[in-house]
């Protein structure tokens, strides 16, 4: 179950832990979370700080009012919120990705960035950070790029190596706006990525220069 | 000794909570229920409050929200995946995300309820699980003792529910010595295990 080797820092899990992270970050942590027991473990320890930091709180009384109240809701509150609907989705999607996928990845609208990767925006979150999905194909290369903010990486399937090594399911990578990387598929399958990106990606290959104002478009 | 004896304290109104929300999720029994209520709401509505000081109608709305789910999840709560106050701050903290993500000026389209899994029977897989008492009371220990530079920090992260960003703008401290007190502080408590 344990499969991967990278990461969220201690301090970003933290962060997950106290609901202190932006949504898009938090996505990112979640799909890792899947793949990961030691993180799982930590997250478990994370949450008890929490709940010992909550429990030296100074008390603020509650009113009678909203005690009785909430006694008299009781019995009106409907039983089945707390039932989920089985759905069926491909097994591969992270449970944290079901709000965006229908059935399987096939359905998103790819959108072709080059010879090498297509890419599905889920959506943005409230900072203006783009969360997408991006498929490199087997070999595929994401060519040179560097960002103006930073990139926030979790492979969900397949893998994929850079200048700084090789990685797969589950792997979290956080990349800033001083890195400049090439990621490159394996070949025996493609790769799927959630990347979420907090500015502009900047393509810095030859031809990706004269495309990246088409590029920065999309961020807009 | 006193500590000793405020330990064994904590722990009998624990076991006794623990009872409650049995009684609640087997006879949906109410009297368990406004025993719950009466020991965890005036933390709930301080929790609320640490965010935004002032908002007394914010803090009850948290205050009813969180209830309800404890009376309708009741069932789903497992004693051996967390214990009772862990389970009640994520419910109050996925409570606390959800209201400010509906609230929030800068709209989103992320739903968190199925990125924090609530602690339960089908949460994301079956953790082996760590002695929890034992950790609890060491975490507890470790709080008491953390310099208060670096409690300032959990207080502003957990509590407060402010981004490290944030916190280094109001504490006027560069974003990499926010980062390495909240680390430092965990590593005091124990929190990081090794890999």
């Amino acid at each position: 179950m344990d499969k991967s080797n990278n990461h969220p820092d201690d301090e970003l899990l933290a962060a997950y832990s106290a609901g202190s992270l932006p949504l898009s970050q938090a996505l990112c942590i979640s799909a890792h979370l899947e793949h990961c027991q030691s993180c799982g473990q930590k997250l478990q320890q994370l949450n008890h700080v929490g709940s010992e930091l909550m429990q030296q709180l100074k008390p603020s009384k509650v009113s009678d009012e909203l005690k009785n109240k909430l006694l008299g809701m009781l019995d009106s509150l409907p039983q089945d919120i707390a039932q989920e609907q089985p759905r069926e989705i491909d097994s591969r999607v992270p449970r944290c990705l079901h709000q965006f996928i229908d059935k399987s990845y096939d359905d998103l609208d790819w959108k072709r960035v080059s010879a090498d990767i297509h890419s599905a925006e889920l959506c943005r979150d409230s900072n203006g950070a783009r969360v997408e999905l991006l498929k490199i194909k087997p070999g595929g290369s994401a060519t040179t790029h560097t960002h103006m903010g930073d990139e926030y990486t979790v492979i969900l399937e397949g893998s994929f190596s850079d200048e700084s090594g090789l990685y797969g399911q589950g792997d979290f990578l956080v990349r800033d706006e001083n890195d400049q990387h090439t990621p490159v598929a394996t070949q025996d399958r493609e790769c799927i990525c959630l990347a979420v990106t907090e500015g502009p990606i900047q393509f810095t290959g030859f031809l990706h220069r004269l495309l990246n104002p088409f590029i920065r478009r999309g961020y807009a | 000794m006193a500590l000793m004896a405020n330990t064994t304290a904590k722990s009998d109104k624990l076991a006794h909570l623990s009872a409650c929300i049995g009684r609640v999720a087997e006879k949906r029994d109410k009297s368990a229920f406004a025993e719950l209520f009466d020991h965890y709401t005036p933390l709930i509505r301080a929790y609320s409050l640490a965010r935004e000081p002032g908002a007394d109608l914010v803090a009850d709305d948290l205050v009813q929200e969180v209830m309800t789910r404890v009376w309708l999840k009741a069932a789903k709560y497992n004693a051996r995946l967390a214990n009772l106050n862990t389970w009640i701050f994520t419910l109050a903290r996925n409570c606390r995300i959800d209201y400010l993500r509906r609230n929030s000026r800068y709209a989103t389209e992320i739903d968190p309820t199925d990125i924090f899994n609530e602690i339960e029977d089908e949460g994301p897989g079956p953790f082996q699980m760590v002695q929890q008492s034992r950790v609890q009371q060491s975490i507890r220990a470790g709080l008491e003792q953390l310099p208060k530079e670096q409690s300032e920090i959990l207080t502003k992260v957990y509590l407060e529910g402010k981004s490290h960003q944030q916190t280094s703008d109001e504490l006027k401290l560069p974003l990499g010595t926010v980062k390495s007190r909240v680390r430092l502080a965990l590593k005091k408590l124990e929190v990081l295990v090794t890999r």
